[in-house]
């Protein structure tokens, strides 16, 4: 295990995510591939903080950051979602054409 | 004071297995029928992702990632049955579009940050601290000099919470949320708006 | 013999051992319960009621998710062992005390909620699935409390480490030092060990729930693997609120065996005692009782150590 190795493993989460996101119609699954990038960069930073910064907490925290923007992106996701469903009856982008109220 | 990280055989096979399967369990969420499926891989995602960071030596952020994450994909998967057609995946069907750009986009995305992992030479100073003392640091840091930080994303979580009651409120100024929505079309490529196919 | 060698024996000898205990726990109250006098015939009868799961003939529904259905035992058995991994016996003495034992205690139970739901849900049964969500319904609004109070035990030690937590309750154990740690924690525990008052989602009513479409070995592993996380939940529980290895005369791991049993005697007790709870009830109970007691349990062992 190396930095190497361990950056590349948090590229092809990114990726992973990045198809995820942008290939799904229905919210839930955007909202994995949204995850699924927001993981690849708590790995990649975890990964520099253990490899790069000599240990520093200050690496650790931005893991913690992370993990809150994980957190909030969920949270809002789900509440916006909720309030398109009742809006708009809709689940997946296609049925959203038109974002204005 | 002991490197961090181990350089032994048995972390190097477990990091290639954790590595390899999360990045498998990440692809597998978006190959699957089943939305619950889906959650379930996703969250065998985190888990690998959390197991690699115990091995990174940062044991409590590996551990609260399965923590957050298992309650996290419990709520995801009700949300998956609750506004799903098919939840459980009894059909084989593809809900997907734009799928060869997608594709494109994962693939340069990932190119572009394992190269920028590769080829950028990253200062070689790995953390030299007990296992033990790697978190008594974090909280020391959290509440120390990045309390800021520390309160902000706490506010952050705060103002996330009233923001998302307030937009999933079904009663609001202007009267109840769901008032002159419409069902589905039946029709995929029916504007919602008209209410074709509205029973 | 290597220490990572002799590690998985002796946690499998422990579960097996606690699982056996809290069957026959529960034959003994049940029969005290019922005022008949407890006979060994009554030690029996789990091991008779085993054996009658056991030589079921699997059944099974229509298009289930045989994976996951496999899974669900196979990994509730793995966080029961987990959670037993963490129990100190003795002063440094523990399968895996690790700096954050708590931390991983809180995760893997936690993470019971998913083979839970998953064996609720891979049946493809109405009844079943809808078991798994009573599931989630109690374990999501049960866990914030758990943690917290779980948090507040390990303020006085300073420490995440499980033994670090029972050698600073040498002098006063936490079950007095923070005096709403523990009923806050035998609360929440039948919630995510879906057991006693909280088996909603097996419940009668729904024919079953959970385990409406299981049978045979995986039902009987189910059962066990339950069981075995009611016991890794009282062992983590008397170490963290019983104060451990302490006590006089015994032995240190006498006493830690010793208050696993009692925790296990009164959650095995409240199954034969207390009505069950309505879900919708519970969840209230949850977020408007559970969750502030918790808080002030939080803020008072703050207080408490100024």
């Amino acid at each position: 295990m190396t930095l190497e190795t361990v950056l590349v493993v948090a590229a092809a989460l990114v990726g992973v995510g990045v198809y995820g996101a942008l290939s799904q119609q229905s919210f839930v699954m955007i909202m994995m591939g949204i995850e699924l990038i927001i993981n690849g960069a708590l790995l990649a930073g975890v990964g520099l903080w253990a490899y790069s910064t000599g240990g520093s907490p200050k690496g650790q925290m931005l893991g913690v950051v992370i993990l809150t923007v994980m957190a909030v992106e969920a949270a809002l996701g789900f509440a916006v979602m909720t309030n398109i469903y009742r809006v708009r009856k809709a689940d997946i982008t296609e049925k959203t054409k038109r974002l204005r109220g | 004071m002991v490197v961090a990280v181990s350089t032994s055989w048995v972390v190097d096979m477990a990091f290639a297995v954790f590595g390899m399967a999360a990045v498998l369990t990440g692809y597998r969420v978006f190959r699957t029928d089943s939305m619950v499926r889906a959650s379930f891989w996703l969250l065998a995602s985190f888990v690998n992702v959390g197991l690699i960071l115990v091995l990174l030596n940062a044991r409590f952020l590996g551990f609260s990632v399965v923590l957050m994450m298992a309650g996290e994909m419990s709520v995801m998967a009700i949300f998956m049955v609750m506004l799903m057609m098919n939840p459980a995946g009894l059909n084989p069907m593809t809900m997907v579009h734009q799928h060869r750009t997608s594709l494109a986009a994962g693939l340069l995305a990932f190119l572009a940050l394992a190269s920028v992992g590769v080829l950028v030479d990253f200062p070689d100073d790995p953390a030299r601290v007990e296992p033990a003392t790697v978190t008594a640091e974090l909280g020391a840091e959290e509440l120390g000099d990045s309390m800021l930080v520390f309160q902000t994303a706490g506010a952050t979580l705060l103002a996330t919470m009233i923001g998302s009651i307030a937009v999933t409120s079904r009663r609001g100024r202007y009267g109840d949320a769901e008032q002159g929505s419409v069902p589905p079309p039946l029709r995929p490529e029916a504007d919602p708006a008209d209410g074709e196919g509205a029973a | 013999m290597p220490a990572w060698l002799a590690a998985p024996p002796t946690v499998a000898f422990a579960l097996a051992a606690g699982v056996v205990v809290a069957a026959c726990l529960d034959a003994a109250v049940g029969d005290v319960v019922a005022h008949r006098v407890p006979r060994w015939s009554s030690v029996v009868r789990p091991w008779r009621q085993a054996a009658v799961v056991a030589l079921q003939r699997r059944t099974s529904s229509e298009r289930p998710d045989r994976q996951a259905w496999a899974l669900a035992p196979a990994l509730l058995l793995g966080l029961a062992a987990v959670m037993l991994t963490v129990v100190p016996l003795a002063p440094g003495v523990a399968v895996a005390d690790v700096p954050h034992g708590i931390v991983l205690y809180g995760a893997a139970a936690a993470t019971v909620l998913i083979p839970a739901f998953l064996q609720g849900w891979s049946p493809n049964s109405a009844l079943a699935m809808i078991g798994g969500y009573r599931m989630f319904a109690q374990g999501l609004s049960s866990m914030i409390p758990f943690a917290l109070v779980l948090i507040a035990a390990a303020l006085p030690a300073q420490s995440l480490a499980v033994g670090e937590i029972v050698a600073s309750q040498q002098g006063l154990w936490n079950v007095v030092r923070t005096p709403l740690g523990l009923p806050v924690y035998l609360a929440t525990v039948p919630a995510l060990a879906f057991w006693g008052p909280l088996a909603t989602p097996a419940g009668r009513d729904l024919a079953g729930g959970i385990d409406l479409e299981a049978a045979g070995a995986q039902l009987l592993t189910w059962r066990v693997a339950q069981a075995g996380v009611l016991v890794g939940m009282s062992a983590v529980g008397a170490s963290v609120f019983l104060g451990g290895w302490a006590g006089p005369l015994l032995p240190g791991p006498v006493w830690v065996v010793l208050k696993t049993v009692a925790l296990l005697a009164a959650l095995v007790a409240m199954s034969h005692l207390v009505a069950r709870v309505r879900i919708e009830r519970f969840v209230v109970l949850a977020w408007v009782g559970l969750l502030p007691l918790a808080l002030l349990d939080v803020f008072l062992t703050g207080w408490w150590l100024l």
